[in-house]
């Protein structure tokens, strides 16, 4: 997209005003980073830090037939988690390949809440449009809408992340209204969340009120915490106000890539895309069995892998970007790189690539070359996390 | 002839300057270093060679992204900042001194031209980059 198109986040002036460096992404203008992206990764991973993801996009899906149009939209088993939950999937297009990774918030039988990658927000939008025609065409009831604009998201994350959240809300736990969000169930307190469980609080001294999950795109413990759009600056000045109880740092999108590729969460675009369907990416335990979806009928037919995402690390120092070639040791193209980076909690060079055969043995693949630049250096596969016990030779 | 203890930097954000010794060296700016971020590695030139100027010397890989070095003027390397290999993060927090690429020799009346004083490249830096 081009950058003149750009959206801003209700937070962009504060990005701006704390010199952080701005970059156009998935048609926002973003904050890269603040000050460092490593003195920020490793804060997360130590402390706590705070990202502006307000340019996510969220999709609700209302009616008496929500459920049946969520089981069949998504690939997971939605309709099944209870009220509070949350559940990871994705949406296949008829051919199998993905159309966007999402998570999908459950209010009640008749009403979910869709996050979706801000660069996928317009296309997951007009296909779930289409899918809704269909159900209605048939006599269903259920109506989609993009509340994207009017919603603020912002992710607290780390280890540390408690030491904020807690002493600053008091929470909600009765049915009824919660900022934008309207809970039909008694929600838990916010202490008592496990990961993907949601919940409710008010944010003292600056009286917002927040839907807060127990999720993140870090491998950290942490929050995302949605809010009106409005009182998104309001609740962001304050948390970094109270810095102090977590040792609190903004953090910009590129350690957010960084701390998502050390704990091998696919980004959208890098790891999937249309191309790719779920068993290339080893997202098949996100296939419902149980349940027809769009795709699934395409999957019956891939018997094998058409290609395989491995995951490697380098003896180099040079960082291997999206789309250079891997060779194998007989210097012959075998695959491209979906994620390369630099590994802050390691310090060496990291990252992801398919390989075009899907049945190819990787402990062949124990040697292999990354073409980076017409510089052919070698990389060795390891298991990820990366973030996690790793200690050179421990990786198998 | 550039004065000691002075900048000049080029288009692409390098500079070359003489430190007290009469000795000449070669880095990039500041605000290239802020604009690429954390650097993670360098890849320097040749110890001895001899580039023109503009000539691609080397790359420069921050967490983000790669760019490349080009020399400012006609240069031969004397020596590399090898310091840089295991702590390229000198770039960062020293590009005008510590984070230094390499002591060069360059012709004793080397051309300024095509070149900016620190003054001239705040100039140049304010009006081509601001957003």
């Amino acid at each position: 997209m081009d950058a003149a198109e750009s959206k801003k986040t209700p937070l962009y002036d504060e990005h701006a005003k704390m010199g952080a460096k701005i970059v156009s992404f998935a048609g926002f203008y973003m904050p890269l980073y603040y000050k460092s992206i490593i003195e920020e990764h490793l804060n997360v991973r130590n402390n706590s830090g705070i990202f502006d993801i307000s340019h996510m996009g969220e999709i609700t899906i209302k009616g008496k037939d929500a459920s049946a149009f969520v089981d069949y939209v998504f690939t997971a088993d939605v309709s099944k988690i209870s009220q509070g939950e949350i559940v990871y999937s994705l949406i296949l297009n008829e051919k199998g390949g993905i159309i966007d990774d999402v998570t999908v918030f459950k209010f009640s039988g008749e009403e979910y809440m869709v996050v979706v990658n801000a660069a996928n927000t317009r296309k997951d939008f007009a296909w779930i449009q289409h899918i809704q025609t269909e159900f209605q065409k048939k006599g269903k009831d259920v109506s989609a809408e993009n509340i994207s604009d009017g919603i603020g998201l912002l992710s607290v994350q780390g280890p540390k992340s408690r030491d904020l959240i807690y002493p600053l809300i008091s929470d909600i736990v009765k049915i009824g209204k919660c900022g934008l969000f309207d809970f039909n169930f008694k929600p838990k307190n916010i202490k008592d969340l496990k990961h993907f469980e949601f919940g409710c609080a008010e944010f003292k001294d600056v009286n917002v009120e927040a839907l807060l999950s127990r999720s993140g795109y870090t491998g950290e413990f942490g929050f995302e915490i949605f809010i009106p759009a409005e009182k998104t600056a309001i609740l962001w000045n304050y948390l970094l106000k109270n810095s102090h109880l977590s040792n609190l740092l903004p953090v910009g999108l590129g350690a957010r890539d960084t701390l998502r590729f050390e704990a091998a969460l696919p980004l959208y675009g890098h790891e999937l895309d249309e191309t790719i369907n779920p068993y290339d990416a080893g997202l098949e335990k996100y296939l419902s069995g149980a349940k027809d979806f769009i795709g699934k009928e395409a999957l019956k037919n891939i018997k094998n892998k058409e290609k395989r995402l491995i995951f490697f690390k380098l003896s180099g120092k040079q960082i291997p970007r999206h789309s250079q070639r891997i060779l194998d040791e007989n210097l012959k193209p075998i695959g491209c790189i979906a994620s390369g980076t630099y590994s802050p909690s390691n310090k060496f060079p990291i990252g992801s690539a398919y390989i075009s055969d899907g049945g190819v043995d990787v402990s062949f693949l124990k040697n292999f070359f990354i073409d980076i630049r017409g510089n052919f250096e070698k990389a060795e596969v390891v298991s990820p996390p990366f973030h996690r016990n790793f200690k050179a030779g421990s990786l198998k | 002839m550039i004065k000691s203890g002075s900048f000049y930097f080029s288009k692409s954000h390098e500079w070359v300057g003489m430190d007290s010794n009469n000795k000449y060296h070669i880095g990039i700016s500041d605000f290239a270093q802020s604009e690429l971020g954390d650097v993670v590695y360098v890849s320097l030139p040749e110890a001895g060679k001899t580039y023109k100027k503009d000539d691609k010397i080397g790359e420069i890989e921050s967490v983000k992204s790669v760019s490349e070095i080009y020399a400012p003027v006609e240069l031969k390397v004397i020596s590399v900042n090898s310091k840089l290999n295991d702590t390229p993060e000198l770039i960062n927090q020293d590009p005008n001194g510590a984070g230094f690429i390499a002591e060069v020799e360059v012709s004793n009346d080397f051309d300024t031209e095509g070149l900016m004083d620190e003054s001239a490249y705040k100039t140049f830096i304010d009006s081509s980059h601001h957003e």
